[in-house]
């Protein structure tokens, strides 16, 4: 009786567990960094086909409506479903606009994945460096389960948050502003520069 | 004397219990082997399973199980209090799938993370935010969902009365930055190649050396304060008075890390106080500015005889340290939507996370398996 109950919980254990380990935090976003690396070092392409290429990368590896939700934090409610896509959609260029050119630069430094911290049954820290030659730059990537896959909703750079940094600066454009306003913000920004 | 029976019985003992005395030394021997060697398998197999939970291994039952328990303990470990909370967390995830309840009970610990982890921080803060949270709390009572986005994380807010102030000083350093510091660097990167401008750079690391020691004395990191002390030692002696870092080689590998006394006294529990832009010296804040002055005197470079000469150097040192990271504040502000906002948040977080690692070190270590 006692073995039957024990082989019963193992089997509750396992049933429990499996779920959680559909696909390693870590190794999946190794697999996409190597990706994207994959992408960068490829010397056939040129700067609009890589471009291309990691755009479609960034949609796999990211889930770009948690990481637009938690850029808005509470204000994301303020939103109305059309201006919620317009958001997702004008964050995306904004981030595209800004790291576009550093990610381009990327010339061989190393990355190494240190290691993976469960936050929780669904989420998850991946903690990475970059080597270059002056120094050590830690990334951390915070991953959420959904639908059996581990995709990225926030960066950590040096330990600063990128939602929560823009959160910051949404929220400071919100205390004063409308989010039709803060949207006309965000697509002169695309815009512009 | 009868010879002849002491010999027959030293025959005998020489016979029978040196022999007894061997074979069973023989037989302990074996089974200290086997023993041994049954104990590294079964160590083995603990470290494969339970040694690495960070990591992915052969082994998933055990590991995942430690991995999405243990860390969640371990992030919130300096309170006791939190620890029971985590528990029926972890309960109602695994237990029940209703969405709503658990992103309401998800909500309780983590927002008490958010206001235990920094007393002074939430009593300092400018009138402004309090009256914000204070709204989004009873508007959020409708909206689970809400709620639990915005649990997820711990927001870093830091307080900014001087507001007009500090944008002025932003405004202020920025254009030194653009119009005086970015030509002279470009200058001196032409003139200078990076490996020797890193030496540089090492070398000035070396020399705050003080800063650091002392900082992680009063953090009570006394390992840390002996790493520092050995990095010191071995980069002045054989890194050529610290223009080169034999530390941080494969062979030796003694952390790098950095403390200062702002940082200090914001492990003491500490709230940064609120923003402060310094002309010149740049984001800082309350508690920072405090520690800046105690850093200035632990700092070797402020006592060169004239003062001019100590401020020279300094501005040098400056110079060959932004060379090594020009660009990172010009794609700061073009990633920005409002710059100033931005390099705040960043500040402010930065800091919360040295101070919130620097806690965590200086308890006493966790339980095994995390590392």
């Amino acid at each position: 009786m006692k073995r039957q109950f024990a082989g019963l919980s193992m089997l509750l254990l396992f049933l429990l567990v499996l779920p959680v380990y559909a696909g390693a935090p870590l190794d999946t976003v190794q697999a996409d960094v190597n990706k994207v690396l994959d992408v960068l070092r490829d010397k056939t392409l040129n700067n609009e086909m890589k471009k291309e290429k990691l755009r479609v990368l960034y949609g796999q590896m990211f889930d770009e409506g948690e990481l637009s939700r938690r850029s808005l934090g509470l204000n994301w409610r303020k939103l109305n479903p059309a201006q919620q896509q317009e958001f997702i959609h004008l964050y995306r260029e904004v981030l595209e606009k800004a790291y576009i050119d550093k990610i381009l630069a990327y010339t061989n430094e190393k990355i190494v994945f240190t290691k993976e911290t469960m936050l929780s049954t669904d989420q998850a820290e991946v903690q990475t460096k970059i080597i270059t030659s002056s120094k050590e730059i830690p990334i951390f990537y915070r991953v959420i389960l959904k639908d059996g896959a581990w995709k990225v909703y926030d960066v950590f750079v040096e330990n600063v948050s990128l939602a929560m940094n823009y959160r910051s600066q949404f929220n400071s454009l919100l205390a004063k502003n409308t989010p039709e306003q803060l949207l006309e913000i965000l697509r002169k920004k695309v815009k512009g520069q | 004397m009868d010879l002849f029976g002491h010999m027959s019985l030293q025959e005998e003992i020489t016979n029978l219990f040196p022999m007894n005395l061997t074979s069973s030394g023989n037989n302990y021997g074996e089974g200290m082997q086997i023993m041994k060697r049954l104990s590294f398998w079964v160590w083995l197999f603990f470290f494969l399973t339970g040694g690495c939970a960070h990591r992915p291994d052969p082994v998933p039952s055990l590991s995942s199980s430690l991995a999405s328990f243990q860390p969640r303990q371990f992030m919130v470990a300096s309170n006791s209090e939190q620890i029971a909370l985590v528990l029926p967390e972890t309960l109602a995830r695994s237990g029940n799938g209703s969405g709503d309840d658990e992103g309401n009970l998800n909500r309780v610990p983590e927002e008490r993370m958010a206001t235990t982890a920094d007393p002074l921080e939430s009593f300092q803060s400018s009138p402004e935010p309090p009256e914000k949270a204070g709204s989004e709390k009873t508007e959020s009572k409708g909206d689970l969902q809400d709620e639990k986005e915005a649990g997820e994380e711990k927001e870093v807010t830091i307080a900014d009365p001087l507001e007009p102030f500090n944008r002025a000083m932003f405004q202020f350093n920025d254009k030194l930055y653009f119009w005086a510091l970015k030509p002279v660097v470009r200058g001196y990167n032409e003139v200078i190649p990076e490996p020797a401008r890193i030496s540089v750079q090492n070398f000035f690391i070396n020399l705050a050396f003080p800063i650091r020691f002392v900082s992680r004395l009063l953090q009570a990191d006394f390992s840390g304060a002996a790493a520092e002390f050995g990095r010191f030692v071995v980069n002045t002696i054989w890194g050529v008075g610290g223009l080169f870092d034999p530390s941080s080689s494969r062979q030796l590998n003694i952390p790098k890390g950095d403390a200062d006394l702002g940082q200090t006294l914001g492990v003491y529990g500490l709230g940064q106080g609120f923003y402060l832009v310094w002309p010149i010296l740049g984001p800082s804040s309350a508690r920072d500015s405090a520690g800046l002055v105690g850093n200035y005197f632990l700092y070797p470079v402020s006592y060169i005889p004239p003062l001019y000469a100590s401020f020279g150097v300094r501005a040098y040192e400056e110079v060959n340290n932004t060379s090594l990271r020009i660009g990172d504040y010009e794609s700061l502000k073009e990633a920005a939507i409002d710059p100033y906002v931005a390099l705040r948040d960043a500040y402010a977080q930065y800091r919360q996370k040295k101070i919130e690692a620097r806690k965590g070190k200086s308890e006493p270590p966790k339980p095994g398996g995390v590392r």
